[in-house]
């Protein structure tokens, strides 16, 4: 188990999987009544107007509570890349469980993660693009 | 086995290359916090630039170094795109003031052009009495009322020329 642990892919979803727990983690201790949150929209600070992804940590402070609406109402866009965020915390266990599990079918594996997680990427930060693009 | 650590060395740079190049990836394209991945996306270009000549020197695989290398310049392209979009807001908002003053302009160009084709009614109630005072300040018909009294008064001069 050690060997296999010490394999780049694994690493790198370990680290990843890791990343993405302290992102929820950030999201539970911060409550979304006493907003104070650390993280600051620069954007909004120097150009005085919200951007696109203003209260995504309420956003996720609140989805994680179980007040969706809510959560809606901050950011139009906080439930996408939440989900985003949950399903690759699942996609990394689950690959590195078949990247241990099935030795022969390692290459296709990680052509499957790369090309999946791309897509889900492209999805749920379509309309952050589309933002960031419209004034290039 | 110092060849054997030279090439471990290589390969941890590309996993951590690799990683920090994926998070400032994400984070990156997230408005909120883009600018500051700046800093993530230059240290995985360093990592990744670093663990190449590691590489070169060693015949070690490169292809977590050439991936994080690639992720981490489109990283930090698009965090630095962040300080274009900031400004081009900035520079929007600095311009709306004139942008409501040409509004204004419009709203008022439009207004008299309303006004020159207007239909004006009074109407005066005084007990059973009502009086009506309709005028059209139409500027067609204005200008054909016009030219049929300066008609008239051409024709009124001609006669008096000729009675004289």
């Amino acid at each position: 188990m050690v060997r296999f642990v010490k394999k780049p892919y694994v690493i790198v979803n370990i680290v990843l999987a890791g990343v993405i727990v302290m992102i929820m983690i950030y999201s539970a201790i911060f409550s979304p009544d006493e907003d104070e949150y650390p993280v600051v929209c620069i954007h909004e600070k120097i150009t005085g107007e919200p951007c696109v992804s203003c209260g995504l940590s309420h956003s996720f402070s609140l989805i994680l509570r179980g007040r969706l609406n809510e959560a809606y109402s901050w950011n139009v866009y906080g439930m996408r890349v939440f989900l985003f965020f949950s399903l690759q915390l699942i996609m990394r266990v689950f690959f590195s469980f078949c990247y241990i599990k099935f030795i022969d079918t390692r290459k296709q594996l990680i052509m499957m993660d790369i090309i999946g997680s791309v897509l889900l990427f492209l999805i749920s930060f379509r309309q952050f693009f589309i933002y960031i693009f419209q004034y290039c | 086995m110092e060849e054997e650590s030279t090439k471990k060395t290589g390969q941890n740079l590309g996993i951590a290359a690799l990683i920090t190049a994926i998070i400032t990836f994400v984070f990156a394209v997230i408005p909120c916090v883009g600018l500051m991945a700046i800093i993530p996306g230059i240290i995985a270009i360093v990592l990744a630039s670093v663990g190449l000549s590691h590489a070169a020197r060693t015949d070690s695989p490169r292809g977590i170094l050439i991936a994080g290398l690639i992720i981490g310049i489109v990283a930090t392209m698009i965090s630095f795109s962040q300080v274009f979009v900031a400004g081009k807001i900035a520079q929007k908002a600095d311009k709306w003031p004139d942008v409501i003053e040409d509004v204004v302009l419009d709203v008022k160009k439009d207004v008299l052009e309303d006004l020159e084709d207007a239909n004006i009614s009074i109407k005066i109630e005084n007990g059973d009495e009502t009086v009506e005072i309709s005028t059209s300040v139409n500027k067609k018909e204005l200008v054909e009322t016009l030219e049929e009294l300066e008609g008239e008064e051409d024709s009124t001069d001609m006669d008096t020329l000729e009675q004289e």
